[in-house]
């Protein structure tokens, strides 16, 4: 509806894909992107190295680690 | 005559009874029901550094007379000494405002409840909070120590945590600001401070203005293929606020505003080492995914990095950009 253009768009779609946009302008972009191939495709390169980092960094702390801040927090509370 | 009244106040058996706001306790335990959830972050986050800076003037205070498990005795023996520190004398109102009600208070919650609910809403981002630190520190015997550090400041602080607000956030600040104050420290990195500076072109990194569409859609292949460890090591090449900006937004899903109370920074600044993190981070994996074959050639060539300053990338993330800077001149 309201003018977006592909600078507008661009210049959007990382606050677009962090959540950080009002639904308007949300709204604005998609609709900008349902008809543009071009921003369209950065917003893909945007999505997927969110999802790579986020699966990359995944990780799963040392089973030992549990135990020992269980064990530290049990002093702690014991001293006080 | 005053050093006597301060007195009992310092040398109470528990160094981490906490201060001022303890007094509210009950008064925070009834009103669990929140009405404003989103607000908090930001009041919680000063209250948990005042909160955190007190347990830890506490903590040097007692490392000064060995150990802090013997540290009591000491401490009474000390106190007109100790009235002279001038750490100390910082908390002497909270300490003061602490007096009266206290003991009546501390009662609303027993210490076995307060460990019980620990354990229970906090101890489930321990995997999350690890993997942050995997990120800071760069090593897993790092990261352990950090974690172990984090949950224990944050259990020790726990009584002033409000219930209903951002846990999450509240342990990432304390984790940052740990990670901050421990190993930072001893990492001297003469590029910090600048680095938010620097203009882009300084930095380099991905220029997808001059893509054409097939040649994102092969680069957004590409990286979706990278194995993670690729993906790990250039994220650690990028200059760690940048890196963890991109670890707060991408992996950990915190809002912009979060990451600015965890951070101690502005909302713009934030967005800022957001998107020059992403940026260097594209170009980087773009660069790696075409090294090693995972790009076709056609989709590669030219229009998968800005022109020209591919070739410096790489040394501009590895060196905060000063580097590149000079070069490019």
């Amino acid at each position: 509806m309201s003018g977006c253009d592909c600078s507008k768009a661009k210049a959007e779609l990382e606050e677009l894909l962090h959540d950080e946009l009002c639904r308007e302008d949300a709204a604005d972009i998609r609709e900008h992107m349902a008809n543009c191939e071009d921003c369209t495709s950065e917003h893909r390169v945007g999505v997927v190295l969110m999802e790579t980092v986020k699966r990359a960094c995944a990780e799963t702390a040392p089973e030992q680690l549990r135990s020992e801040i269980l064990a530290r927090i049990r002093v702690e509370q014991a001293t006080h | 005559m005053a050093t006597a009244v301060l007195a009992p106040a310092r040398t109470r058996p528990s160094p981490l009874v906490l201060p001022a706001t303890s007094t509210s306790l009950g008064l925070d335990w009834a009103a669990m029901t929140t009405d404003e959830p989103q607000a908090a972050p930001h009041d919680l986050v000063e209250a948990t550094e005042e909160q955190l800076d007190a347990v830890s003037e506490e903590r040097d205070a007692l490392d000064e007379d060995g150990d802090a498990s013997s540290a009591d005795a000491d401490l009474s023996g000390d106190a007109d000494d100790l009235s002279g520190d001038a750490d100390l004398t910082g908390d002497d109102d909270l300490h003061q405002d602490a007096d009266e009600p206290e003991p009546a208070d501390e009662k609303t919650v027993s210490e076995q409840e307060l460990r019980a609910l620990f354990e229970d809403q906090a101890l489930p981002f321990m995997d999350q909070l690890y993997g942050a630190a995997m990120r800071m520190t760069r090593n897993p015997a790092d990261a352990s120590d950090l974690v172990q550090e984090t949950f224990v400041k944050a259990y020790a602080a726990f009584r002033q945590f409000r219930q209903g607000t951002n846990l999450k956030a509240w342990l990432y600040r304390i984790l940052t600001n740990t990670f901050i104050n421990t190993y930072r420290k001893n990492q001297r990195n003469p590029y910090q401070g600048t680095i938010d500076e620097l203009e882009d072109w300084q930095l380099g990194g991905a220029e997808s203005v001059t893509q054409s569409v097939s040649a994102r859609s092969a680069e957004a292949d590409a990286i979706d293929h990278l194995p993670s460890s690729a993906v790990k090591d250039a994220l650690q090449s990028i200059p760690e606020d940048f890196r963890m900006a991109v670890y707060f937004a991408d992996v950990e899903g915190f809002s912009y505003q979060e990451i600015a109370d965890i951070m101690k920074t502005p909302v713009g600044t934030v967005m800022s080492r957001l998107h020059r993190g992403r940026r260097l981070l594209r170009g980087l994996l773009a660069d790696h995914a075409r090294e090693t074959g995972i790009v076709p050639d056609a989709a590669s060539t030219a229009t998968m990095r800005g022109r020209g300053r591919g070739a410096t990338t790489k040394k501009a993330a590895a060196t905060a950009g000063r580097t590149d800077g000079k070069d490019a001149r």
